[in-house]
């Protein structure tokens, strides 16, 4: 009784373990088979930003899922202003949107009038201030 | 995804809870709830990092942390299988792991910020590890000192200094590679550190760690600099390495050692990686079940061999599963590493998933004795707080640096170091499971037969031995208890150096030892049947019951001669061959093995020894005996017997003669001197064949251990002194059944010590039965030698020898038997014993001649 119960047990687990594993290893295989490395990874809808330093307006096009932004060399947009941070802050895709998110920065980072405190969705054609800097965003859809 | 873990963890601490139940055969339904503890806290943890990270990294790779979670499940579950107390431990572990988890996780630019202070996590990592050298303990009290003691929690400070050592060297790689770096200033600094971490590691005996430091850092210099043939150190360093070390370490050196056969040295340096071995072979394919195993057989099975413990309990299924997931992780973390949006993420995601990959095929393929055993852990599953909580951390920078993914296509250049490495990495996995499957199917059955295996006492307890009874119907040796507590008990312990003993502690001789296979419900079973238990049960079937040939009545009387005097006495019937008694004195007491062992090994007078199978005695002059035949076919011989000759004969012998009324003549009583005369009378040649034809020079066929016969001499070395024959050694079997070929008219009989096993039908089935006689003499020289050795209106024969044991120690030999005039079952006897005895001839006769037949 016992033990056939514990055999039944120990079949479901096995099971279980595999069937895990096999759709793991499924995903795994779809993944260094697909056409593009990236197989498991979802797309992102592409993001341009645009900003006006020193009279020269700069367009600039981004195809990864995180944008750091700030007056550090290493930001992927920077903005040459005294009045925006080393990492001012940061646009990220999560949930099908884009995101943006103040890094602590000195001045603040602004939507319109909105001060950013926390984590917000983004739209096309909105513009967000830091600290004297602007910068425009520009989101192209995904093709269906 | 996940729920597809919870309830594999779910379903295995069920089965955890049953095993109990399961193993005592109970009839009803019996559940351990204790192992629900760990499950729940498990998936507690679990649940909360899953909450956090859904929140936080919606966009992570949803795979890692499923797969992360079934390791530390199983690997939680099965610490607290072996040990309760420290699968609690283990469980704070993870507690405090996912706190610090979902904690890193809130930080928002954790990986910048570590990135930043890469300076900062060396230093404090290269303390930690130099403080183990001031103030560095051992939770167990012995070894190597590599843990902190802190606020009296252990961390072994080498464990996150693997991570942050991988931390360095991806934020160093990324910040000063460039293509036109010379490898003095890119390379050159990370070297020093590596070499500098490597030897403070080594200083700490801690060469695990030390070795996955180099092959961590060779693997991501390779990547960075996209260099693949750098790969090729790691083989060429192992080697030298493994030289250098051969020589100058003691440990080292026993490693290897035992590395290479651990069969040489298996219940001593090497009875880990013995067990081990053993441990997976017992798993076979399916695993003995959870909880029915004895994993605990390999020492520290809860940490560095808790690989061996899965395997065991979930066979080789489930130690693939194990394999297959680590495996899962590495590859989607260099998919990460490969995804990344920058340098510094690339390299660590990629160190990351190499350092998992290093640590679990050191210790597996360490486990399985495909490499020298280095004791790190199992990454996730095995029992050690400060590993844990690195490795989760790790977790979690892999998951957050998988949403931090670009969609640019890498160049080949970069890219194909790391699909390189990826398809290395499969590789070695591949091969250790096909290493796991060859140790669990075709190398399983040898590996489960070494004497080094103590499963078998396990079985034991839990399902019943077979029982032993005398010819006569008297239970010789029962099993008492029930299932779990079952013991085996001696009812005649005089008979304890035959029937030997199966316990726990000292293993199994004797009767128990030889006919295992149908006390333990091996043989006389149909495969079926055992397997069905076995898979259910992870128990053989209740064994089946022996009938030995011993007659208990004439057992006590050969134990009664014997008394407290040192020798043997072995009775058998001269026409079949069954024994009907065997004494051994002095002798042990099955039943009380544990109290007497070490006296019983250290007493002069040897109670262990089987005196009757397993003593060597010089055949003295029983020679003549053995010499009768070769004197009477030698036409040069002489009358050898007048009385005229008796004078000459040594005062011992004369005076044995004349206190012993018995005796008629020099042979019969045994002297010296006769069998000397004999033995120069005889024709070397065939007496040489004659003592060969007699079984001298071979074991006898008993089912019992049995000393070594001695080896042949020479023709011109028995030719120049044939007095040699006096000095062989044998044992009393062997002479006993030269009593009963003598007996049996020349016709020597096999020994038969076991009658028949007892069939699951419950019919007694013969063991052996057809086996032939052996024709060692002519019908009319066995009479011939019977008349020469019987006294008077006796329907016996029989001939006393002497002999001296190491030059001091005289020995009494008698062999004897009955002859055509006596009317029941045929005898033969031979008694040894180890003093001068002359009243031999009267114990005899009150042995054998109010004896009435046994059939």
């Amino acid at each position: 009784m016992n033990a056939v119960i514990g055999l039944i047990l120990r079949i479901l687990l096995f099971v279980g373990l595999y069937a895990f594993l096999g759709m793991a290893v499924w995903l795994l295989w779809k993944s260094i088979t697909g056409a593009k490395l990236r197989g498991g990874m979802i797309a992102i809808p592409t993001l341009t930003l645009t900003t006006t330093i020193d009279g020269e307006q700069i367009i600039q096009t981004y195809t990864s899922s995180e944008v750091s932004i700030g007056r550090n060399p290493d930001s992927d947009l920077i903005l040459k202003d005294d009045t925006v941070s080393g990492r001012h802050g940061r646009l990220s895709y999560q949930l099908n949107q884009w995101w943006y998110e103040d890094l602590k920065s000195t001045n603040g980072s602004w939507l319109e009038d909105l001060k950013i405190e926390e984590p917000i969705v983004v739209k096309d054609n909105d513009s967000i201030y830091c600290g004297d800097a602007v910068f425009k965003i520009y989101i192209k859809p995904l093709e269906k | 995804m996940l729920l597809m873990v919870c309830v594999a963890i779910g379903l295995l601490a069920a089965a955890l809870s049953l095993a109990e139940g399961i193993r005592t055969h109970a009839e009803k339904l019996i559940i351990t709830w204790h192992y629900f503890i760990p499950y729940a806290i498990w998936l507690l943890c679990t649940l909360l990092i899953q909450r956090n990270i859904g929140r936080k990294l919606p966009n992570r790779d949803p795979w890692i942390f499923p797969a992360t979670a079934l390791l530390i499940g199983i690997g939680l579950l099965t610490i607290w299988r072996l040990s309760p107390d420290l699968g609690l431990r283990q469980s704070f572990w993870y507690l405090i792991g996912s706190g610090l988890f979902i904690y890193a996780l809130s930080l928002p630019e954790l990986i910048q910020t570590i990135r930043n202070y890469k300076y900062v996590w060396l230093l404090l990592g290269l303390i930690l590890i130099i403080l183990t050298f001031f103030i560095g303990v051992n939770p167990m009290g012995i070894g190597q000192k590599l843990w902190l003691k802190v606020f009296g929690i252990y961390i072994q400070p080498s464990e996150p200094l693997k991570l942050l050592l991988i931390i360095y060297l991806a934020a160093f790689f990324a910040d000063q590679l460039r293509p036109n770096m010379t490898w003095i200033n890119s390379v050159f600094p990370t070297l020093i550190v590596v070499v500098f971490a490597g030897l403070l590691l080594i200083a700490q005996r801690d060469l695990g760690t030390a070795s996955i430091f180099i092959c961590l850092y060779v693997l991501m210099l390779s990547v960075t600099t996209q260099k693949r043939r750098l790969l090729w150190i790691i083989p060429s360093l192992a080697l030298i390495a493994g030289l250098i070390g051969y020589f100058a370490f003691d440990v080292v050196k026993t490693r290897v050692d035992i590395w290479l056969n651990p069969w040489l040295d298996a219940s001593g340096s090497a009875w880990q990686l013995a067990q081990a071995q053993i441990a997976i072979a017992s798993g076979g394919i399916t695993g003995t079940g959870p909880g029915l195993g004895s994993p605990q057989f390999v020492p520290i099975a809860f940490s560095d061999f808790i690989f061996t413990a899965i395997g065991e309990e979930l066979g080789l299924i489930g130690a693939s599963a194990v394999l297959i997931c680590l495996l899962f992780i590495i590859l989607r973390g260099i998919h990460i590493a490969l995804c990344s949006k920058s340098t510094f993420g690339r390299y660590l995601a990629f160190g990351i998933s190499a350092f998992v990959a290093l640590q679990s095929f050191f210790i597996v393929s360490g486990n399985l004795g495909l490499i020298p055993l280095t004791g790190v852990t199992l990454p996730f599953a095995s029992y050690g707080g400060s590993s844990l909580v690195t490795n989760l951390i790790a977790i979690m920078l892999l998951l957050k640096m998988s949403t931090q993914t670009s969609t640019q296509e890498l160049p080949d250049r970069v890219r194909s170091p790391y699909n390189w490495v990826a398809s290395l990495i499969s590789i070695i996995f591949i091969l250790t499971i096909a290493w796991n499957g060859y140790l669990a199917f075709p190398h399983q059955q040898e590996l489960i037969d070494k004497a080094e295996n103590p499963r078998w006492a396990v079985y034991d307890r839990y399902s019943p031995r077979g029982e032993i009874y005398a010819l006569s119907g008297e239970k010789l040796v029962e099993t008492v208890g029930e299932s779990g507590t079952y013991e085996r008990r001696t009812n005649v312990p005089s008979l304890s150096n035959t029937l030997g003993y199966a316990h726990p502690l000292f293993g199994q001789a004797g009767i128990e030892q030889s006919q295992y296979s149908f006390l333990r419900g091996y043989a006389g079973i149909g495969w079926k049947d055992r397997w069905w238990h076995e898979t259910l049960y992870n128990q053989p079937l209740p064994g089946l019951d022996l009938k030995l040939n011993i007659n208990l009545a004439m057992q006590k009387k050969a134990d009664n001669l014997l008394a407290d005097r040192t020798g043997a006495v072995l009775i058998m019937n001269a026409r079949t061959g069954e024994v009907y008694a065997i004494a051994s004195h002095p002798y042990y007491d099955a039943n009380l093995l544990q109290e007497n062992w070490q006296s019983l090994l250290e007493r002069s007078d040897a109670p262990l020894l089987n005196r009757a199978t397993q003593a060597s005695y010089p055949i003295g002059s029983l020679a003549t005996t053995l010499a009768f035949e070769s004197v009477w076919s030698n036409q040069n011989s002489v009358q050898l017997f007048t009385p005229e000759v008796l004078t000459r004969y040594d005062s011992a012998c004369y005076e044995t003669i004349k206190a012993n009324q018995l005796a008629l003549n020099g042979i019969q009583a045994g002297c010296m001197s006769t069998a000397f005369d004999y033995l120069n009378a005889a024709d070397p040649k065939s007496l040489l064949q004659k003592l060969s034809d007699f079984g001298i020079f071979s074991a006898p066929d008993l089912v019992i251990q049995c000393s070594q016969p001695p080896l042949a001499p020479e023709l011109d070395e028995l030719n120049r002194n044939p007095e040699l024959v006096a000095q062989l050694q044998v044992n009393p079997a062997q002479m006993a059944l030269v009593a009963a070929a003598i007996t049996n008219n020349g016709l020597m009989p096999p020994p038969a010590l076991v009658n028949a096993y007892l069939n699951p039908d419950g019919k007694w089935v013969e063991i052996n039965a057809a086996r032939p006689d052996t024709e060692v003499m002519a019908q009319s020289v066995a009479r011939r030698i019977r008349n020469e050795l019987a006294p008077t209106n006796q329907a016996i024969w029989y001939q006393v020898g002497h002999a001296t044991i190491n030059e001091t120690q005289p020995l009494t030999w008698l062999i004897g038997g009955t002859t055509s005039e006596w009317s029941g079952t045929p005898l033969a006897i031979v008694i040894a014993l180890e003093e001068n005895a002359p009243d031999l001839p009267q114990n005899l006769g009150e042995i054998l001649l109010d004896y009435s037949s046994p059939e």
